[in-house]
């Protein structure tokens, strides 16, 4: 199948520079521009519509996990950062559009204010090609993981998350359509 | 099974829920998500892109589930995993309507299918998973 949906000597490249980035394993590590922090939760409480007498009282909600470690306004990700590596190769190959398809977050706890948290991402497969709805692309899923620093040197694994796009060659007319989302979230 | 999951049962349904996607909603979402990407604040660049309006970003889509099943379950339920597929846009001036019912309960944890639906189709479909 993928002979037919793509030139074979592409999808080897593509499936190559997969393995080479799945093997750096957890990379493009960062720490959270703050640590949780009442602010920042007041105001995603307030956006979100959430009402808990946990969140003003010490606990962050499990959801924003991600949200402390965004790269915030301008930000990007490190040139070593394995979801955008990724992506670049695809895009390099002519898989120029992207769309978030899956976000699978497991939290081990909640977190509380005053934690400082740092985060790793790592390449975990490419699977394609595959004939979708949206075009021919690729699945690219990526997993971040966040750990908490405690004051004696040691970290806690905190969260994780899968985060999966579909890296694809657009249809020529996308119109208007259900699922039709660009999402360029690379991020976490 | 103790504690706030008491009572919950297979098949159990959590009463549905309206939101009304308006822009303030989508903009201050995003931002409050720290996500500031154009697509989600400016609808000069979104259109531009193909899309028809600014749309709710995935960070939001997953809070919105644990909103959903958090003030169903009240606050001191224990959420252990959100995952979501993504599928239509929630633009504004568009609803989102979330529905659920629990698919399993296993050794203490219950899962809860949530589904929110906008015109276009299915915005969300997701697993939560909470504990007591």
């Amino acid at each position: 199948m993928s002979e037919e949906l793509v030139d074979p000597a592409v999808h080897e490249k593509v499936m190559a520079e997969a393995e080479r980035i799945k093997s750096w394993g957890e990379a493009a590590e960062r720490f959270a521009r703050d640590p949780v922090n009442q602010p920042t939760i007041n105001n995603w409480l307030e956006a979100i519509g959430l009402d808990s007498p946990r969140f003003t009282a010490g606990e962050a909600p499990p959801s924003m996990a991600q949200v402390w470690t965004m790269y915030g306004l301008g930000g990007r990700p490190s040139e070593d950062d394995p979801l955008h590596t990724m992506m670049t190769v695809l895009t390099d190959a002519g898989f120029t559009a992207v769309l978030g398809t899956n976000c699978e977050q497991t939290y081990e706890r909640y977190l509380r204010v005053g934690e400082q948290l740092r985060v790793t991402t790592a390449l975990d497969s490419v699977v394609g090609p595959k004939a979708t709805a949206m075009g021919v692309g690729y699945f690219v899923t990526s997993r971040s993981t966040w750990y908490v620093e405690h004051d004696d040197g040691t970290s806690e694994r905190v969260a994780t998350m899968l985060f999966r796009v579909l890296k694809f060659v657009p249809a020529s007319d996308p119109g208007d359509r259900p699922g039709d989302r660009r999402d360029t979230r690379e991020d976490t | 099974m103790s504690g706030v999951l008491t009572g919950l049962e297979v098949g159990q349904r959590i009463p549905e829920w309206t939101l009304p996607i308006t822009p303030t909603l989508v903009v201050s979402t995003a931002i409050a998500t720290r996500d500031f990407q154009d697509v989600h604040h400016d609808r000069d660049v979104a259109q531009a892109a193909g899309s028809k309006d600014i749309f709710v970003n995935i960070l939001t889509s997953t809070a919105l589930c644990e909103r959903f099943v958090t003030d169903w379950a009240g606050p001191e339920v224990q959420i252990e995993g959100i995952a979501i597929r993504l599928g239509a846009p929630a633009y504004p001036y568009d609803t989102l309507t979330f529905g659920g019912e629990v698919t399993e309960i296993t050794d203490g944890v219950a899962t809860i299918k949530v589904v929110g639906r906008v015109s276009l189709g299915d915005h969300v479909i997701g697993t939560v998973r909470i504990a007591a």
